[in-house]
């Protein structure tokens, strides 16, 4: 057995464990970061693009919190939320502060806070809560796989230590506080860690279909859904996200954390994504954002579709639906539309005014590909027969959605008329999409200093969280609802590096 | 022209995504298998110098 002594013990190396490793030997401690794969990164290093920070103005900050706590209906816990916030406006620096610059940045102004419809953070109509910082990564990367890598280089300068191929198995706890942790290093040998404090920022559970099922509710399923699952991840695939840290804390007495999926629409593969989400292999991912009829499998409408562009609001309606299960279902007409006249929501990630050769595209996904979620059907019978739509329920559904669209209004959800196109004319097409996962998280309960705590809320001493593992109680409930982490991520990274280094200096 | 991965690779997949005849994503073994583990075709050289420069992590080398 080999024995290490540091200050601060980090589990995990993606963007809060090294913000905490890195502000922590800002401050002059010794830091050591523990990480199971063999390289920096976690799993936010395949894909985010932008993260959000709250402006340092006291009435803006103000006004952040109080949506956000509005959009949980309070089930959010407060002194968290306030301290991410509050916390939040130093990311733009120091994301500079590492060499790396913006490709440009989305001002929303305190009045328009929670106000905006669409692509947003979070929940029905929007959770905008602050500024959208969009990295600028290298090559045809996301900028957060530099950070990640601009970040462990900057560790190492300041004296600290990144082990890697290195998993954390437990925790060691003496009384009231956690003094170190245990190990394997590369080797396979154990590693014993004395430290005065430890922060975990192990990341969520995505990669852990057990935990998953147990959690959530949600089946874990393969890349084309033909395993009988429900949720499939695909924003940071393979990125080992297995729940160590949150076993590694139960097991010493921290309290479970509310847990849940941060969801979205999401059409399965194989041939619309490929490893890395950002780079569409056809125009699939599109057509899932437009707000035409979207049904269940009783044929049955579930929502106003103005919603459909925003990704959380869709997911979790959609894990609401029989199978947790949906179609968007659209004609001849409307293809010729969005081929002609141009899409009714442009998705910024893949921008594209007008669709090009929606037939070919279909048909290269079925035909060639082999794709068993896109159909085209010279009938709406023969749609409901490939899909297993009920054809009753759908049938009753076009009756009564036609009815709206003639007469410019929505009976049903009161859906924007502009939003309004029968579904007449063969061809009839569907794509079914089921609930995607960006993530899945929380399971850690911290307090607003991102101290993990007890069932009884009093925090064991030296012991932090920070991240995808402690955001739960952030997002609050519903379970699919959420907000993307990154902006989390370097706020409590942030708060856990000076908080650790505080108790480890009054040690 | 011989291709390397360097250990900071964050096995992102995008160099099989856009380049499948030169890499690919190992999940098993959790790595980037190189399809040639000598020299590449010279054919296929302007392909790896993109595959270069379009690594999110440059983690790419060429020699």
């Amino acid at each position: 057995m080999k024995t290490i002594t540091t200050d601060i013990a980090i589990m995990g190396s993606g963007l809060a464990g090294l913000t905490a490793a890195v502000k922590a030997a800002e401050a002059g401690a010794r830091v050591a970061v523990f990480e199971k794969r063999p390289f920096q990164g976690g799993g936010v290093s395949n894909t985010p693009m932008m993260t959000l920070a709250v402006r340092d103005d006291q009435e803006y900050k103000d006004k952040a919190f109080k949506v956000h706590m509005e959009y949980t209906n309070y089930s959010a816990d407060a002194a968290v939320v306030r301290s991410w916030i509050d916390n939040s406006s130093h990311i733009p620096e120091f994301i500079n502060g590492l060499g790396i610059d913006f490709l440009h940045v989305m001002k929303f102004d305190l009045e328009t806070l929670g106000q905006l419809p669409g692509y947003s953070a979070g929940f029905p109509k929007g959770m905008h809560l602050g500024d959208y910082y969009f990295l600028k990564g290298q090559g045809k990367g996301h900028g957060a796989a530099v950070i990640c890598k601009r970040m462990a280089d900057t560790v190492e300068k300041l004296g600290g230590e990144l082990y890697f191929s290195c998993p954390v198995k437990g925790l060691i706890r003496e009384g009231d506080k956690v003094v170190g942790l245990v190990a394997t290093d590369k080797d396979g040998e154990e590693l014993r860690v004395s430290a005065k404090a430890v922060v975990i920022a192990s990341g969520g559970f995505s990669d852990n279909p057990g935990m998953i099922k147990e959690f959530t509710g949600f089946t874990y399923t393969n890349n084309n859904c033909d395993d009988g699952g429900n949720v499939l991840f695909n924003t940071f695939p393979g990125a080992r996200m297995t729940g160590d840290g949150q076993r590694a804390v139960w097991e010493i007495g921290g309290a479970q954390g509310s847990m849940g999926i941060n969801g979205h629409n999401l059409v399965p593969g194989p041939g619309i994504i490929g490893h890395t989400p950002w780079i569409m292999k056809n125009q699939m991912r599109i057509i899932q954002e437009q707000p035409y009829l979207w049904v269940n499998q009783r044929g049955e409408r579930f929502i106003d579709e103005g919603i459909s562009n925003n990704h959380m609001a869709m997911g979790t309606s959609i894990a609401r639906q029989p199978d947790k299960c949906s179609y968007i279902v659209f004609d001849e007409a409307t293809k010729r539309h969005m081929e002609q006249e141009g899409l009714e929501y442009i998705y910024f990630i893949f921008p594209a005014e007008k669709l090009t050769d929606v037939s070919g595209q279909f048909e290269h996904l079925i035909d060639v590909v082999g794709n068993k979620h896109a159909f085209v059907a010279d009938t709406v019978e023969d749609l409901c027969a490939e899909t297993g739509i009920d054809a009753a329920g759908l049938t009753r559904t076009l009756d009564a959605y036609n009815d709206y669209c003639d007469k410019g209004h929505d009976d049903q959800f009161a859906k924007d008329p502009a939003f309004l196109r029968p579904v007449r004319e063969p061809k009839f097409y569907a794509l079914r999409c089921f609930c995607g996962g960006y993530q899945a998280l929380g399971g850690i309960k911290v307090n607003g200093k991102c101290q993990v705590v007890d069932d009884d809320y009093r925090p064991i001493k030296g012991l932090y969280a920070a991240g995808d593992c402690a955001a739960g109680e952030i997002w609050g409930n519903p379970p699919t609802g959420g907000i993307g982490v990154t902006t989390i991520c370097f706020s409590q990274g942030f708060i856990t590096g000076r908080e650790a280094v505080e108790y480890a200096k009054s040690l | 022209m011989k291709v390397d991965i360097q250990d900071y690779c964050i096995r992102c997949g995008l160099c099989e995504d856009l380049y499948p005849v030169l890499f690919h994503l190992n999940i098993e073994d959790d790595k980037i298998d190189l399809k040639y583990e000598g020299d590449i075709p010279a054919e296929l050289e302007d392909m790896a110098r993109e595959a270069r420069r379009d690594c999110a992590i440059a983690a790419i080398f060429l020699s």
